[in-house]
């Protein structure tokens, strides 16, 4: 029969375990989520965004210049020489690609964890990987002595008959790695912001805007069924994006480990590599969420918890990539091998040592300081900190390539490297590249997932009630 | 048009669940249910089948496997085969990471298609305005029910109750 | 990409136009048929319309003809194609030469293409025609009258060309012959004459000598005939291999080829040259028990070393042999001496058939100077040489010509000479031109044209008949004196025409003059003659005043390079890209500072300085050489044209105008110059790349040889054939023919300087060369490299669109046009023999070297594409060779005999060091190798396979003579 009576609160009370920690500072009612997301897309861009916006968008157009001289001009605008074929090119490629995977770990592997925190900067990371996949999938392009022909490296049918690429080469794997990555997450980013797109399209107040959004959201209603589907597709990408985020760096790290050189021919790179692009990864995300949160002023939904949580990450891989620093080391020791051993003690001692001691103290050394709780809540030197990771990430990959290329199995083909301003200008773009792309996106898309933060908030309901 | 609903706007989750419950157990049939985000308890309380996309992940998955191996063994062995570095035609090792990456490229693709097919999502896709705000911070609980003007305010009195703040009967918009 | 036929491309400023092209195909028939009957005009053009018999489009057809490179006169054979020479081979029917050639006899096709060379005759600066200057030069000559009418000339080889001279000389009274060389050989030629009456350069035998003693002379690159020298030398060191030890023991102040393959290279300053003869022919003579009275031994010498020497001198006396690259008679007095009381004189040293490739005579050359100034002078003809670049006293030689009423120069170009002739009346390329030669006394060899004279250039033999009142037509000239000397002197044939045609065939007429025999008893050679005597107290008086050198001053050794020689090719790109066999410096010279020097100086290489000497003054970067002696610096000549051409002049400092000073003085100008060197680190650190074997090892017969290492990969079944080469390192001297050999067959761009100080320089074949020891015992290993052509190459798994893979019969194929540019096969091979295209180097100004003007374009191989920018490139075994011949043997219907193929790498190598061939012809020569005890292959415990292997050094003693026991430089 119908109960007439208002329902008794017992029938309310939450089992324990759902109990949880908050994630968002305040007590923002629905509508104040809505709101504080929605803020940056609705208000005039200010001084700040115009000031950054400007200094990406110049070193993206240095970056265009350096690409259109080379291109036009050869490789030999580049320092690289008849010994060292790959320098600053795979160096930025390989850090790119490594900043990206934060984001997917974030979403993904966090989300089957059910780490309740990712919600609030999930969106924000996963953007930053289709951005970083981007400029890194910019690099292989353009190191080519003929990039013009870089669709040869597709296995398509033709008339120039029987005409195929080479599935044995790393290079064709990268290939298809970073193109099935970039989908992928282009897709899981996207199916993220559905119900976003719902809730700008039904506040939107100018024609364009809600023409832009509703095309965008698909027609989403937020019916429970609906939903139900789209909870189960989430789980699914979550769950595939997550090997492919390992098997992308994995393959990336092949590039070099299948080679015969020594310093590259190294069974531990595929976990060495991984650990390497998820550290680098959470640094470059604290050091954008860290400057975000304050200037978007999102600090109550990105909160010093999720900045511990991150450099407790950070400190765990950067100890991975230690270690496996000194397991290299210890190989070139303990294997005899007269070429590996000049390889690892020319890293050291030879003429670019001093890149190989940056790359220790930021990546081994710097990130122990993280055991100490207070210094992780102290947002200086987070940033500090994500800022040297992120050097020293860079120079992993550049003592990785050179030195072990430019003094290998002949003394007499020994030469050294030095990067043109050619090369320079190309990084300084791939960097322009990155923070226009970021910036626009804060601008014109929901940076924090609403829907998933609302459902922390309505359950935070739930508990405290 | 005729009017054979009721629309429940609730601003708590926990009402909705109550609500949910309350109205199914007069036998009454939910119509649906619009919330700002998912709400895990509604898919018992509303005993909404649990989905079948991850067969269509699968079949994707084997697809991308399939099409992969395929391609790799037809231009290596059968149409090209060449002596690359003194490796054999089919050398499977090589070949297994890009079959991974079209395997797991192939499940990802379905499964996006499925959840947009069969929820019929696509550019456009006329949303069904219960209420704007179910988007932003409004739950709204539909309820069938039979054209008895009795039964109406039964089930506006009802939803009421369960914390409604405002209720109102209408026709579901085609 | 291909473009290997648009030379014939319509260009205003171009001096080749499709009708030339057609003139130059039409020649080719002319010449051809001239082999038989009598010379036809040549200017005739004949088009394809009615193709001559000898000549199909696209096959190649060969000239014997002569090397007007240097002096030394290789026989050779010029390929064409279309009509146009594209290559230069040696001529394998040549007893002197065999097929080997030098890198600048191979570079002297590209020289033919020079666009620098003058366009024709030039009178007073006026380019003129040759009626027009005949006109104005014959009158003059014959109104000589009184005064004297010269030509001075480099040594001329051509016994043709010396008979027209003798008529000249007949003709007009008052004419007269002074041969003049820039490197000269005069001390030589005036010892011989004192030693043994007859001024001549003997003919040296190194192939006949168990121990070879050197006295800073480079035999082997660039002194007096290093072809010949280098075969000889090679082929002793073969024969030698398990059997009897051969010695070399080489004396030198900076290191040189020949001393860096020398078994012992002792340390001896340009001052203690003579002193050390003397000390030398002390120690043979004691041991002969012959007294040498009044001599104290000299303290600055090395005397130890020299008695080492001594001894095995001793030993293999007879069979031994002592050279001196000193121009001093008193020096060269000696080392006869030496050579006669070893009695080597006659086996050796031959003065029979003696050399003929140096005849220069530098008093007469001084005399002449002075006659000059003097105003004796009417007229002076200069042929064959650039004084006003080279006489060691240039300036004073300029203001002498200006007090000759007519000065004509037969120049190539308008060089330093030239620019201060009145007249010039450019000579044929000697490709494009009829001659002969005798560079040793009894064998000759033939030049014919392989091409129409690319310019209004004419024959110096042409312009003398001239101006003798004859009709032009060298041709017949040459014909005559061969129906009148050589002839008679042949019973094979019975008619000249005959004879001719087979003479002109083979390129090559050797006769024997007498058996040899001693023209001096070995007894009276064996007593100290008065000769001695004199030149003996010459060198102690010289060493004494060698002894007194402030501390502040170096000695100077001037040398030549293998690449420029005394610089008369410093307009030829190739050779100034050619890494110096030593230093692996390219593109100019240095000064070479021991690392003792340097340190007192605070250099390093790279640091400028000022090398002066009285009012003298050059700048040129140091480069610290491991091995040099410590208080003397070396200065390459040849560079520092200020006339070359657009790619010589200014290349580098002209060194010549030191020849005068013994000593110099250096000082740090502060400024950096970043020498252009390929090679920039010297120490092979200890790895086992360049292997020797000791005679012991090689002679225990039962040694194991390696076994093939396992593989994880099924085979694969290979080709018919089973292509790979084997490199002996026993021969190899390093002299880097086959550098060149290899840029001319394949297209190699050259780059120019700051390219390849970035390290970008394209050679698909490179020498390496290692130190180890210490400067004072430099121990030296060569290693030609080139793409390995694994079996399991590390390049073909990482590309990633097949642009590298491997064909049936064994060659790693680079496919150009498929290649993206990835670069990831360079990196990932363990030889670094790839090369890419960084730029494109066709067609581009700014790499206006070989493959950009549409003249020097003819020269490239038509078989062989010009890379674009962007694609890898590499060695390719001369793939195209390979096809030419395997189509040859299916056309003819035989099999492909082995040695049929030679790479041009191979077929350059005068040591024939490189062999190629078929594996799976059991019973080729470089399967044979294979199986050998001495084969190795680099880096193979990388499971990479290589196709190319290499023959270990034999040593006698591995603590002198491998550099990687010690890894101190």
């Amino acid at each position: 029969m119908i109960a007439w009576s208002a329902p008794a609160a017992d029938r309310h009370a939450e089992p324990p375990s759902r109990r949880r920690t908050r994630w968002i500072d305040g007590d923002p009612t629905l509508r104040d989520i809505t709101d504080d997301v929605m803020r940056p897309l609705t208000s005039r861009p200010g001084a700040a965004w115009w000031a950054a916006f400007a200094v990406a968008a110049s070193a993206l157009a240095i970056g265009a210049a350096s690409v259109t001289y080379e291109v036009t001009t050869g490789i030999g605008t580049w320092g690289l020489n008849k010994t060292v074929g790959w320098a600053f090119d795979i160096t930025n490629f390989v850090f790119w690609v490594g900043i990206g995977h934060a984001g997917t770990l974030i979403s993904a592997i966090l989300l089957l964890l059910r780490q309740q925190w990712r919600t609030a900067i999930s969106r924000s990371a996963e953007a930053m990987t289709i951005f970083a996949v981007m400029c890194a999938a910019m690099f292989p392009l353009i190191h080519m002595g003929r990039p013009w022909l870089a669709f040869w490296v597709l296995p398509y049918p033709n008339s120039r008959g029987p005409l195929w690429v080479n599935f044995r080469s790393p290079l064709l794997w990268d290939v298809f790695a970073i193109n099935t990555y970039l989908t992928i997450s282009l897709v899981f980013w996207y199916v993220g912001m559905i119900p976003d797109f719902a809730t700008l399209r039904d506040r939107a107040q100018s024609p364009l805007r809600r023409f832009a959004y509703s095309m965008l959201s698909l027609g989403w209603d937020g019916s429970a069924r609906t939903w139900s589907r789209y909870e189960t597709a989430s789980t699914l990408l979550a769950g595939l994006a997550t090997p492919l985020v390992i098997s992308v760096h994995t393959i990336v790290s092949m590039d070099f480990a299948t080679s015969v050189l020594p310093g590259w021919h190294a069974t531990i790179f595929p976990p060495y590599f991984v650990a390497g692009a998820v550290f680098s990864g959470f640094a470059m995300v604290l050091t954008l969420l860290i400057i975000v949160r304050r200037v978007m002023r999102l600090e109550r939904y990105i909160t010093l918890r999720h900045l511990d949580a991150m450099a407790k990450i950070m400190l765990l891989t950067g100890s991975i990539v230690g270690l496996a620093y000194a397991t290299e080391f210890y190989n070139a020791w303990y294997g005899h091998n007269v070429y590996e051993r000049a390889v690892f003690l020319n890293r050291v001692t030879g003429p670019y040592a001093w890149g190989f001691w940056i790359m220790v103290g930021c990546n081994a050394c710097a990130p122990q300081l993280l055991w100490i709780r207070r210094l992780r809540r102290n947002v200086p030197i987070l940033f500090a900190l994500s800022i040297a990771v992120n050097v020293g990430m860079w120079f992993e990959r550049f003592i990785i390539i050179v030195t072990s290329l430019h003094r290998s199995f002949l003394p007499s083909t020994w030469t050294m490297y030095r990067p043109s301003m050619i090369e320079v200008g190309t990084l300084i773009g791939s960097f322009g590249l990155f923070f226009t792309c970021f910036l626009l996106f804060v601008r014109l898309l929901p940076m924090i997932a609403m829907w998933e933060v609302k459902a922390l908030a309505g359950h935070r309901d739930e508990a405290t009630r | 048009m005729r009017r054979d609903v009721v629309v429940g706007r609730f601003h708590q989750e926990p009402m909705v669940i109550d609500a949910v419950h309350a109205v199914r157990s007069c036998g009454l049939r939910i119509a649906d249910v619009y919330s700002p985000y998912p709400i895990h308890r509604l898919d018992e309380a509303m005993a909404i089948a649990r989905s079948r996309l991850p067969l269509v992940a699968l079949a994707g998955g084997v697809g991308g496997l399939i099409a992969a191996l395929a391609l790799e063994l037809y231009t290596s062995v059968i149409d090209w085969p060449l002596n690359v570095g003194g490796k054999p035609d089919a050398s499977l090792l090589a070949f297994i990471p890009i079959a991974f990456e079209l395997t797991i490229l192939g499940a990802g693709l379905a499964t996006a298609a499925g959840l947009l097919i069969r929820s019929r999502l696509a550019p456009f896709g006329a949303a069904p305005v219960v209420d704007r705000s179910a988007t932003d911070d409004t739950f709204a609980v539909v309820v069938h029910c039979r054209d008895s003007a009795i039964d109406r305010r039964l089930v506006e009195q009802l939803l009421l109750n369960y914390g409604a703040m405002s209720v109102e009967s209408r026709g579901l918009p085609r | 990409m291909a473009e290997p036929l648009t030379f014939w491309r319509e260009r205003p400023e171009a001096d080749t136009s499709r009708r030339d092209f057609l003139t130059r195909i039409g020649f080719t028939l002319a010449a051809s048929a001239l082999a038989g009957c009598s010379r036809g005009p040549v200017q005739q053009a004949i088009p394809f319309l009615n193709k001559p018999e000898e000549i199909t489009p696209g096959v190649a057809s060969w000239y014997a003809t002569t090397c007007g490179g240097c002096s030394s006169a290789c026989a050779l054979l010029a390929k064409t194609r279309d009509g146009r020479p594209i290559k230069i081979e040696g001529n394998a029917e040549s007893r002197l030469f065999g097929g080997g050639t030098c890198a600048a006899g191979q570079a002297t096709v590209l020289s033919l293409y020079d666009p620098d060379r003058a366009r024709g005759p030039v009178w007073r600066g006026n380019a003129t025609t040759w009626e027009a200057i005949d006109k104005e030069i014959q009158p003059r000559l014959t109104a000589a009258a009184e005064r004297r009418v010269v030509l001075l000339s480099g040594t001329i080889t051509s016994p043709s060309t010396r008979a027209l001279i003798a008529e000249w000389s007949s003709r007009f009274p008052h004419f007269s012959h002074i041969v003049y060389d820039a490197v000269s050989f005069s001390g030589l030629r005036e010892a011989t004459r004192r030693v043994f009456g007859v001024a001549a350069v003997p003919h040296f035998r190194f192939d006949e000598a168990n121990t070879i003693v050197g006295l800073d002379a480079d035999f082997l690159g660039t002194w007096l005939s290093p072809v010949e020298f280098t075969r000889q030398y090679a082929g002793r060191r073969r024969r030698a291999l398990d059997q009897d030890r051969v010695r070399h023991h080489h004396f030198e102040a900076g290191v040189s080829l020949t001393g860096s393959n020398a078994d012992r290279r002792i340390l001896m300053p340009p001052s203690a040259h003579g002193a050390t003869a003397l000390a030398l022919l002390r120690q043979i003579a004691a041991r002969a028990g012959v007294a040498i009275d009044g001599l104290a031994l000299d303290a600055t010498v090395d005397n130890n070393a020299i008695a080492v020497a001594a001894d095995d001198l001793w030993r293999d006396r007879g069979h031994s042999l002592v050279v001196s690259g000193s121009n001093e008679p008193s020096v060269q007095v000696i080392v006869h001496a030496i050579n006669g009381v070893l009695g080597n004189v006659g086996t050796t040293v031959d003065l029979d058939a003696p050399s003929l490739q140096k005849q220069g005579d530098d008093a007469a050359v001084a005399a002449l100077v002075d006659d000059m100034e003097r105003g004796d002078v009417h007229a002076l003809l200069v042929y064959g040489a650039n004084p006003v670049y080279d006489y060691r006293e240039a300036s004073r030689f300029v203001r002498a010509m200006e007090s000759v009423a007519l000065t004509v120069s037969f120049a190539d170009r308008v060089d330093e000479t030239a620019a201060h002739c009145h007249a010039v009346c450019p000579d044929h390329h000697f490709l494009e031109a009829w001659g002969d030669a005798e560079p040793v006394a009894g064998s000759f060899s033939l030049a014919q044209p392989t091409i129409a004279p690319l310019f209004d250039t004419r024959a110096v033999q042409d312009s003398l008949l001239v101006w003798l009142g004859r009709a032009p037509g060298f041709y017949g000239y040459i014909r005559e004196t061969w129906r009148r000397d050589r002839f008679p002197r042949q019973t094979r044939y019975q008619s000249f025409d005959e004879f001719w045609d087979h003479s002109l065939h083979d390129g090559v007429f050797e006769t024997r003059p007498a058996p040899v025999a001693p023209s001096r008893s070995p007894e009276r050679l064996a007593l100290p003659t008065d000769a001695w005597r004199a030149a003996a107290s010459e060198i102690e008086r010289g060493s004494r005043d060698a002894a007194n050198r402030s501390s502040t001053e170096y000695e100077l050794h001037l040398y030549e390079t293998v690449a420029l020689g005394d610089g008369r090719h410093a307009n030829n790109p190739w050779l100034q890209e050619l890494p110096d066999p030593v230093s692996k410096i390219t593109w100019g010279n240095f000064v070479a500072v021991s690392a003792a020097a340097a340190g007192r100086l605070g250099v390093e290489s790279g640091d400028v300085l000022r090398v002066s000497s009285g009012d003298r003054v050059v700048e040129l970067p140091a480069f610290v050489q491991p091995g040099q002696s410590s208080d003397t610096v070396s200065i390459a000549r040849g560079y520092g044209r200020e006339r070359a051409g657009r790619v010589g002049t200014g290349v580098g400092a002209n060194a010549v105008r030191f020849a005068a000073a013994r000593v110099v003085t250096l000082a740090k100008t502060g400024r950096q110059q970043a020498l252009a060197a390929t090679q920039t680190h010297h120490s092979v650190e200890g790895r086992p790349i360049v292997r020797t074997l000791t005679r012991d090892q090689l002679r225990q017969h039962d040694a194991a040889v390696e076994a093939p290492l396992a593989t994880l990969y099924p085979p694969r079944e290979g080709g018919q054939h089973h292509w790979a080469m084997a490199v002996d390192l026993n021969a190899c001297t390093g002299c880097s023919a086959c550098v060149t050999a290899c840029q001319a067959e394949n297209n190699v761009p050259v780059v120019g300087a700051d390219e390849v100080r970035r390290g970008r320089e394209m050679h698909w074949i490179r020498v390496d060369r290692y130190y180890g020891g210490t400067d004072a015992q430099l121990t030296t290993a060569v290693q030609p490299m080139m793409c390995q052509h694994c079996e399991n190459a590390p390049c073909e798994t990482v590309c990633p669109v097949l642009a590298t893979v491997h064909s049936s019969d064994g060659i790693n194929q680079q496919v150009y046009n498929r290649c993206v540019g990835t670069r990831y096969c360079e990196n990932n091979c363990p030889y670094k023999v790839r090369r890419f295209n960084w730029f494109q180097y066709a067609g581009n100004e700014r790499f206006d070297y070989t493959l950009t003007d549409p003249l020097e374009r003819m020269v490239l191989n038509p078989d062989v594409v010009v890379r674009a920018r962007g694609v890898m490139e590499k060695c390719s075994l001369c793939v195209q060779r390979i096809q030419t011949e395997k189509l040859a043997a299916r056309r003819e219907d035989r099999p492909l005999a082995d040695g049929r193929i030679q790479t041009a790498c191979g077929q350059s190598c005068p040591a024939d060091a490189i062999v190629f061939g078929d594996l799976n012809d059991p019973n080729s020569r470089v399967a044979k190798l294979r199986a050998g005890r001495r084969h190795y292959t680099v880096l193979e415990e990388l499971g990479t396979r290589p196709n190319v292997g290499y023959l270990m050094r034999v040593v006698d003693d591995e603590r002198e003579q491998t550099p990687h026991t010690e890894t101190r430089l």
